[in-house]
């Protein structure tokens, strides 16, 4: 019974954060000062048209709850309003994308995880603090996505699912040794490795138990950072995904598209970190 | 605290040394030399020249200048606004407390670089360089304050809970005075915040510039610079296009170092 108030209660804050996204969003993109301006009113042959269509967006949106509603009836029926640029329903460009963009963030973050845990648990086991292993990832940290992923495209050297596991591989490790090393450290830990136990006994029966109810941050951690890096990826490596569709919707000013790819990137960290946050009330619950 | 010393002297050292570069008399960031298109370093272009003929030692000082600016008033606007609000909610009626938070949620459900390019996309066509600048900067700190905002709120009430907080309100310290003693005991979580957010800022100004959705032109940026490396025959013509992003790794490794050793 808690239990289930706990997941409605869950469920019923992130429909409202995602509401409040949505509007949010509507309402910035309405009153942004460009929102009723177009490239194509500075060519001549096209400024006519331009000017027409921008006339009738205007008439569209001049009240903002009927425009909010709109947009939430789009997002219930799968309709996400329709692309300036393509002139197509906002969905048909998503749909495909979302495959592109899902397979390369699930790609890079497990091999992020596999690479960051092995490190840390390495890492964590030596006395001293991981200099040698904390260098190189406070190096990666500090190189610009954009710069990483030109690196490697002008190495030929890795593609898009490296330069994500890199990153997130740098951040993971940070999070997973500052936790393994704290577990290390604790008396019943401790006492086992006095005893005697062998280090893979403890940490398949003191610090996996220790960690995995940190996995959900470290989900909600891994999300967030590979979604800021999806875009500068995408769009180096030319991979068709939704960094890529954004990156070409803003140079475009195709506000309907990015407005679509950003909802649905709040409703993925939404239910990520809802996610973790939730993942200790249940255990307790 | 010698690290820091250090780290701090070799700072100090860079915005000395890029200020000088950018008052030398005759340097202009947007001077362009048309004779000496992607020129390597010689005497009058120590980095050599970018594919404008425009002086890359001087771009890069005053863009690190630039970034650097915004970075810290960008910080200092997200901090101040982390500690209004973290204090406000931990200190207001549960029902604020409770609207706060979830206006955290809210704005850290939404993913800083897609919501930066939508702003960025629907500014005017017309938009000044400067302008551009500001409304970046402004917007990072517009998107940056949730997560210090929840670390301030969680501060403040750990120190609602603590006993002297409770002695001071049994003896009938109003609201305002206790307020007053709980603000210059946030500075040790205040400090952090804003060292942790400079080169956070540094970072996405310099991402969402190598897309081509930064400061705009021919305002020097890292971002900027780095949109240089897009250009693979530029690429192949001069391996000075690789100084900016060098010294951006070491800025943003000695704004990090600063942050942890705080």
């Amino acid at each position: 019974m808690k239990r289930g108030v706990l997941v409605l209660g869950w469920l019923g804050r992130t429909l409202l954060i995602v509401l409040l996204v949505i509007l949010g969003s509507t309402i910035l993109m309405r009153f942004a000062p460009g929102y009723l301006s177009d490239a194509r009113e500075m060519d001549s042959r096209y400024a006519v048209e331009a000017r027409a269509e921008l006339s009738a967006e205007a008439e569209r949106s001049r009240s903002i709850p009927q425009m909010v509603i709109a947009e939430i009836r789009g997002w219930a029926h799968g309709d996400f309003g329709t692309s300036r640029q393509f002139e197509v329903p906002v969905s048909e460009l998503i749909a495909p994308r979302v495959a592109v963009s899902g397979g390369l963030l699930l790609r890079g973050i497990g091999l992020a995880w596999v690479v960051a845990l092995c490190a840390a648990l390495i890492a964590s086991a030596g006395r001293n603090p991981s200099v040698f292993w904390q260098t190189p990832a406070t190096i990666v940290l500090a190189i610009p996505t954009a710069a990483l992923a030109t690196f490697c495209l002008l190495a030929d050297r890795g593609g898009p699912v490296l330069v994500m596991a890199l990153l997130l591989a740098a951040r993971d490790f940070k999070f997973l040794d500052h936790t393994l090393r704290k577990a290390w450290l604790e008396p019943h830990v401790l006492q086992a490795r006095a005893q005697g136990i062998g280090p893979w006994r403890v940490v398949v029966a003191h610090l996996a138990p220790a960690l995995a109810p940190r996995l959900g941050a470290l989900a909600s951690l891994s999300v967030v950072t590979a979604l800021s890096a999806l875009v500068p990826v995408e769009v180096i490596f030319n991979v068709p995904g939704l960094g890529q569709l954004a990156w070409n919707a803003a140079l475009n000013r195709d506000l309907p598209v990015l407005l679509g790819v950003m909802v649905l990137m709040a409703v993925a960290v939404t239910c990520t970190g809802m996610g973790s946050a939730r993942t200790e009330e249940w255990k307790s619950a | 605290m010698k690290l820091r010393r250090a780290i701090l002297c070799l700072l100090a050292g860079l915005i000395v040394a890029a200020s000088a570069v950018v008052c030398m008399p005759g340097s202009n960031y947007a001077r362009q030399d048309r004779d000496a298109t992607l020129a390597s370093a010689s005497v009058s272009h120590p980095a050599g020249t970018d594919a404008l003929g425009r002086d890359r030692l001087v771009r890069v000082a005053a863009a690190f200048l630039l970034s650097l600016a915004g970075a810290v008033a960008a910080s200092a606007l997200t901090t101040a606004a982390a500690a209004g609000v973290g204090t406000l909610a931990a200190f207001g009626r549960s029902a604020m407390g409770w609207t706060l938070m979830l206006v955290c949620d809210v704005f850290l459900a939404l993913p800083w670089m897609f919501l930066l390019m939508m702003v960025r996309s629907a500014l005017p066509l017309t938009t000044s360089p400067g302008r551009s600048a500001t409304i970046t900067f402004l917007v990072l700190a517009a998107l940056g304050w949730p997560a210090s905002a929840r670390a301030v709120y969680r501060g403040v009430l750990e120190l609602k809970r603590s006993d002297w907080m409770l002695y001071a309100r049994a003896t009938g310290l109003n609201g305002g005075s206790v307020v007053r003693h709980i603000i210059p005991n946030l500075f040790p979580l205040l400090v952090p915040q804003f060292l942790i957010s400079i080169p956070a800022f540094v970072m996405a100004e310099a991402n969402l510039g190598a897309l081509g959705l930064g400061v705009g032109e021919p305002l020097p940026s890292w971002g900027g610079m780095l949109f240089e490396l897009n250009n693979s025959p530029l690429l192949m013509q001069t391996r000075w296009v690789y100084f900016p992003v060098i010294l951006l790794v070491l800025v943003l490794l000695l704004l990090e170092g600063a942050a942890a050793e705080a």
